[in-house]
This record gives structure tokens, sequence and C-alpha cells, in this order.
């Protein structure tokens, strides 16, 4: 099965400055990957290219299989691409700036007004129509450039830092939208300085630091990798079931030190996937009355910490 | 599953006549028109046009009515009319392209379906929207003069020709001027320019029309049955005009590796066919004698223009280029000179000259209205096409220098008229620090090639001629060895899509 994105030592250079070099990795259909690095690390570089927006010195890109050197028109049709800035045109009101990018992606007719209201709708968009595109707040702003990005329906979208500046009301929303987006099989390539919130919807991840690929994979996988304990976090009924559960975990080979914190219980664990389903079946078995048990979301702050040196360009 | 599967339905859309009918016309037309109505711009200049409609009707009313009022009126409404269609339409287009690039809104464009190519032209037919508003708006008025007797109908038809057309021709440089401001240095002096450049020739047109002269020029150049001749070659200047503009813009906004450079060959080609074509159904044959000379010439001087930019482009195809070559073993050989890359630039400037070269030996005139006349210009062509490949040539090998990036082929566009100017300087710099004075031509002037041509097409032509043959042929063959280069790379590339 061919990925959906490819990224193909990819290089390029701005006069001495190296900016993205022999960068390699891919992700697949209903994926959400987190792009992670330093400032000036190269992300941005990597998504224009990907974009169709710059081009590399080196190497290539490939969407759904097509080249975005050798076709990038129609690449272009594939991609949703959301970048870190967003001018929305004056004396436009949200349905006439939606509808021009509808008829601006060749959609004709009613299936133009069907889509435009579908995609507004689905951005919580839908009472804002007649209000004037540049007088949005930020966070519906970027809805409005979510919204701008999806019309054409793109397999692939890529998201430069579309949280930055969103209050965090908007930004869960905003998370929201992006797990459902990736339910419907939309692969999202996303960078954002907001790690917490990335490790929390994102299923792989993409680690550069001076231009270069430091980590990439799933999230336990590159934990694992790296040698990274993962923090796992439970809650359970009662306190007398944190207790017990403290001490059959303890007894797990996988898992370390179990802190319980009244009905909490954080612990470090070393597996993957099925691993950890096997000790919440067991937890389950065990008849604990278990009400959350989840990765702790600052796991990717770790895998950036621990493997990028803070090198800057 | 699709995103409007996935989304909730909102209230049933509603599909109208109206919309319906947008959807024939571009996108870009359907929002600008959007946009100034909402805009305050729009509104003003109309308002503005219409209070100088009923100041000048009232004005007229109170004067005695005869002929000199009648085009008083006309003179009037033209004034008001030229500041519309020469200022603000043209900046209202600058404008909006200008917005278009900022912060990036035209990457999302880009992103779409729409081409470059389609932006463009729905800018100009936008701007078309306005043209027409504008005169429909002072329409009333040009109708008052006619019925006042100061004009006839044709100085009114002919005039709002000319309007169409400048208005036109100015709006397609404003927008490709806009999206050169693309590259951030270009930026200041596009605002300059443009500002300058359109404010004087406002107020050229409005002193010109104010103070009689164009009407009175209007009513002889329909009179001396010129007119056609004229129109034809306004508008074919017009077409060309529009058409670089068009190509200019274009070429800047298209993605790094899409063909920018085939575009501007075509036209470089068609323009013959265009030019000689005009004067075969327009130009009385006892004209041609002179007419055809001038527009080799011509030819010839913009095949070196178009030439600069074709041999400081970046020497190989790009990925997508190689990838769209023809499949076909002869078709592929027979387009690389309109492929890009500067080799073939090279062959592309020199196939054209030759061209014109064979076209003059052909049908160039004997003798004519002065006996050296055309001995003379033919002449100055080749002394011209002799110059044009040493400067071409210099320039690509210069350019080789440079970086293999855009940058380096902007670079590349900025030294060549570097060298003509240090070729031309130096040698005079030389003689006045020598002697304290510039004195007579010598060879250390041979690279002027202004100088080198008046001192050499006249009484020293018979020692000059084998000088300039001589160049030429030389020139010609030390370029084989490129040509063969560029051709190669094309068969090469066109070979390796058939083995797919």
């Amino acid at each position: 099965m061919t990925a959906l994105l490819q990224v193909k030592n990819l290089s390029r250079r701005y006069g001495k400055v190296r900016a993205v070099s022999d960068l390699c990795f891919e992700m697949g259909c209903g994926q959400i990957t987190g792009f992670v690095g330093p400032n000036g690390a190269g992300k941005t570089t990597t998504m224009r290219i990907a974009a169709t927006l710059d081009v590399p010195d080196g190497g290539d890109v490939l969407v759904d299989g097509t080249s975005v050197l050798v076709e990038p028109r129609l690449a272009r049709m594939r991609i949703g691409y959301m970048s870190d800035q967003f001018h929305p045109y004056p004396n436009l009101d949200v349905m006439q700036f939606l509808d021009f990018f509808a008829r601006a992606y060749g959609l004709r007719s009613r299936r133009r007004i069907e889509t435009v209201h579908s995609v507004a709708n689905f951005c919580g968009l839908g009472s804002f129509l007649d209000r004037p595109a540049t007088g949005l707040s930020k966070g519906m702003g970027q809805r409005l450039h979510l919204a701008k990005t999806l019309l054409h329906d793109p397999a692939l979208l890529i998201l430069d830092e579309p949280a930055s500046g969103l209050d965090p009301r908007a930004r869960i929303e905003f998370r929201d939208l992006l797990k459902r987006l990736a339910a419907a099989g939309k692969g999202i390539l996303i960078s954002s300085h907001i790690l917490p919130e990335l490790g929390e919807m994102c299923d792989s991840v993409v680690v550069i630091e001076k231009g270069e690929r430091v980590v990439a994979g799933a999230i336990g996988d590159v934990q694992r990798e790296a040698q990274l304990e993962q923090t796992i976090v439970a809650k359970v009924t009662r306190e007398a079931d944190a207790e017990a559960m403290q001490r059959h975990l303890a007894e797990l080979p996988m898992v370390g030190d179990v802190a319980v914190d009244g009905v909490q219980l954080r612990f470090a664990f070393v597996g993957d996937d099925d691993d950890l389903a096997g000790v919440l079946a067991g937890c389950v078995a065990a008849g604990y009355g278990l009400v959350e048990f989840s990765r702790d979301a600052a796991d990717l702050e770790d895998i950036f910490l621990k493997t990028t040196k803070g090198r800057l360009q | 599953m699709t995103l409007v599967d996935v989304s909730e339905r909102g209230s049933p859309p509603r599909h109208s006549f109206g919309a319906r009918l947008s959807d024939l016309v571009n996108p870009i037309l359907v929002r600008e028109v959007q946009q100034a109505v909402k805009g305050r711009v729009f509104p003003w200049a109309i308002l503005l046009a219409l209070a100088a409609s009923v100041v000048i009707a009232s004005v007229v009313s109170s004067e005695e009515r005869g002929v000199v009022n009648g085009r008083g009126v006309f003179s009037a409404g033209l004034a008001t009319l030229a500041p519309l269609l020469l200022f603000v339409v043209p900046m209202q287009a600058y404008n909006s392209m200008r917005t278009e690039l900022r912060g990036g809104i035209v990457e999302q464009l880009l992103m779409t379906r729409l081409g470059p190519g389609r932006v463009l032209i729905g800018k100009l037919q936008a701007a078309m929207v306005q043209f027409l508003l504008y005169v429909s708006l002072l329409a009333p008025l040009l109708a008052t003069s006619y019925l006042l007797r100061g004009v006839d109908l044709p100085t009114i038809a002919v005039s709002l020709f000319f309007a169409f057309v400048a208005c036109l021709t100015a709006t397609a440089f404003a927008i490709s001027s806009a999206a050169q401001a693309i590259v951030p240095a270009l930026q200041a002096i596009a605002n300059l320019g443009m500002a300058f450049g359109l404010g004087v020739a406002t107020l050229g047109a409005v002193f010109a029309i104010a103070g009689g002269d164009y009407t009175q020029l209007i009513g002889a150049l329909i009179r001396s049955g010129q007119l056609t001749v004229t129109l034809t070659a306004v508008t074919l200047a017009a077409t060309v005009s529009v058409t670089l503009s068009w190509l200019t813009a274009r070429s800047y906004l298209l993605h790094t590796f899409e063909d920018k450079s085939s575009g501007f060959r075509v036209f470089l080609w068609a323009l013959p066919v265009l030019v000689y074509g005009w004067m075969c159904v327009f130009v009385e044959r006892a004209y041609w004698s002179e007419v055809f000379p001038s527009l080799t010439v011509g030819l010839l001087l913009m095949g070196i223009g178009f030439g600069v930019f074709m041999v400081t482009e970046q020497r190989a195809l790009s990925p997508r280029v190689r990838h769209h070559v023809p499949k076909g073993g002869l078709t592929s050989a027979l387009a690389a000179p309109l492929l890009p890359g500067r080799d073939r630039g090279m062959l592309c400037f020199t196939a054209f000259a030759l061209f014109l070269l064979a076209v003059g030996w052909s049908f160039w005139p004997q003798g004519g209205l002065d006996e050296r006349g055309p001995d003379l210009v033919a002449r100055v062509g080749l002394m011209i096409f002799a110059y044009g490949l040493f400067y071409l040539n210099a320039g690509r090998w210069l350019r080789g220098l440079l970086p293999e990036t855009v940058p380096g082929s902007q670079a590349g566009r900025v030294v060549m008229p570097v060298l003509l100017f240090a070729c031309i300087v130096v040698p005079l710099l030389v003689d006045g620090l020598r002697g304290g004075y510039v004195g007579e031509w010598h060879w250390g002037h041979v690279l002027n090639p202004f100088w080198t041509t008046v001192h050499a097409v006249s009484d020293r032509w018979v020692d000059a001629q084998p000088v300039v043959l001589g160049a030429l042929v030389a020139l010609s063959i030390a370029q084989v060895p490129l040509w063969i280069r560029g051709v190669g790379e094309v068969t090469r590339a066109s070979t390796a899509l058939r083995r797919r």
C-alpha cells in the first residue's frame, strides 16, 4: 500500500544555512503525525515543500504517490495546506469567502453551495456565515482557515502551527475537529509548539533538529526506541481499589514505579500498545473500578527534550 | 468518506439563477465585484464621477448652446473619465494584486485549481467591469456633447476605443508590476514606479484633452484616411503589451519548476506573423518599402530583449518540464528551442534572428523614398544582429558563473546591462584620462554598439562588412556545441519517457 505522504531524502539550503538535510519519513491515511522541532529546525520549509510552495535542492515528496516536483498541480488537489498566517480578504463575509474558494477549487452549482454549508457546519461556522471574514476572533479565524482548507476534500492536511494564539477552549475544539477529520480518513501532518496537546491527538511523531530527522514513528515505538518510559495515568472509583491496583501493577515486569494520589495512579511503563492493552485487560479483569486509563500527555515533551539538543541554526 | 458525509447538514441551501449564472464566470471576477460593492473606493469614485457630470451639465446649461459648448462638454467628460480609467482602475487592480500577495494569500489561491493565468485574467475582467461602469456613468455627458453638435459619433467611438485600449494596457501593466513585487526587493520600486507612471500618464491625458488638442487630433485622423491603419496598429501594440504583461505576471506566480519560458518563446515566434500580417492587410503597398525594414529591425530588437531573459535562465530542465517534453524523437528536437534553459535560449534567439534575416533577404525593398534608405537599415540590422549575438553569448557565459538558482537568473539579467554599460563607458574613460578628451572612434570602442554602428554603416561599410559577417559566422559556429547540448538534454528526456 502506498503511504499517503512520503518525504524522501529532502534537502534545502538557504545560502549557507542548511534548512533541511536528507530528511525522510512517511505517514498514512487517517493518521495524525506531529511534526516537532525547535525554532528554525526546518519544519515550515519541509511543510512548504510538501505543499508545493517551495522546491528542494534534492530529494522529493510524494503525496499519494504523486511527486510534488513533477506534478505539483495534481498534488495540490490532494493537499490542504494551512499556513501559520491567515489574512482573509477584506469586504467579504464568511459565506462569500468560502464560496470564492469553492469556486476556485472548481466546485460548481448545487455541489458548491452544499459543500460550503457542510464544511462551514463541520467547522462550527454555520451561524457566522454573514459575519465579515476579517472581523472574526482568532479562534473563529482559524476555523475559517481550516474550512477553506477542507473545501476540496483533500486526502492530506498539512497544518503549520494551527493552534498558535488560540485560547484553551478554542484549542480543545480545534483538536476535536482534527480528530474527527482523522477518523474520516484524512492524513494530518501538524506542527505545533504545544506538545502536550499534540501528544493527545497524534498517533505518530517526527522530531527534527537542524534540518535532520532525530526520530520518527508511532509515539509508543519512538518511546521504546529512545528507551523512554511512558507514563500511564489511571483513575479508579475508590481509594481501596487504587491501593489494590498499585499492588497488582507493581508485580508486572513492564511497569515501573507506581504512585497513588487518592483515586489516581501514575506509573511508568515500557512496552508496546499490545502490552499496554494486556495491562488494561488485567486491571479490568481484576475488578478494579477503572474509569480512566491513558498515556500521560506530557510524553511528547519527554521525547522532544530527550531527543533534541537545542541546537539552533 | 468525504467531509460532506462526516458533517451535519445545515439548512438546505438555495441555488438561485444568479448563482448558476455566476458559475460561468471567473471566480476572481465574482469576488472582486462582491468586494467592490462592499468597499469604499468604488462607491466614492462613482459619487465623484456623478458629481462631475452634474457640475459639467450645470455649467453647460447656464451658457449659450453651440458648437464650442458641445466640444467643451465632450472634453470635460473625457477629462473626467481619464483619471478614472488611467489611474483609479489600474491602481485598484494593482492594489488588489498586492493584497493577494500580502501575507501569503496568493499561495492559498495558487493551491486551488485557479492557475496564475486565470487569476490574472480574472483581475483584468474585474477592471474591465469597472471600465464599463465608469463609461456608462459618463455616457449621458458624451451623448449631450453629440446632441449639442460639438462632436460627431466617430469621434466619440474612436475616443472610447482609445480609452478602452489605454485602460486595458495600463491595468495589465499594473497587475504585472504588482505580481513582480512578489520579490521583496522589487516592492518599493514597483509601488513608486506605478504611482509615478500612472500619475504622469493621467496628467498628460487630462492636459491634452482639456487643452482641446485631442479632439482636433482625432478629427484630423478620421479625415486623413489613416484611421483603420492607426486603430489596428494601436490594437496590435496593445495586444503585444497586454500579452507580455500577462506572461510576465504569470511567470512570477507559477510554481518554480513549471515551464515559465515557453510562453515567451512561442510569443516571440508569433510576433512576425502578427506584425507582417498586419502590414500585409492594413498598410498600403506603397508604404511597404518604408514599413517593412522598420518592422524587421524592430522585431530583431524585440528578439534581443527576449534573448536577455532566455540566455540567463537556469541551464537544465526542471524535473517537471523533463517529465513533460514531447515523447516523439523528432518532435522533441523541434520543440527544444521553445523549452526552458539558456543553451536552448541561445538557439531560439539565433534561429529567430536567422529567420528574420531570411525574410529580409527575400522581401527587402529596393530603393524607397530615399535611395539609400533600405540599404542603410539593412546594415544597421546586421550590426544589431552581430552585437545581439555577441552580448547574449557573453551574458550566457557570465550567467554560467552564477549559482543555478532563480536569484542567479535574476542577477544574470542585471549583469548583462552592466556589461554593456561597462563596454561603452570604460573605453570612453580611458580616452578621457589619456588624452583629456574623447576623440575619434578607434578599435578600443568596438564593443560600443551605438558608436560603432554609426561609424561603420555609412562610408566605411566596405571595410566593415567582412568583419561584421565574419563575426556573425564565428559567433554562430561557436554556439553549435551549446545547441547540441541543449537539444540533447530534451531528446534524452524524451527517450527516457518513451522507455517508461
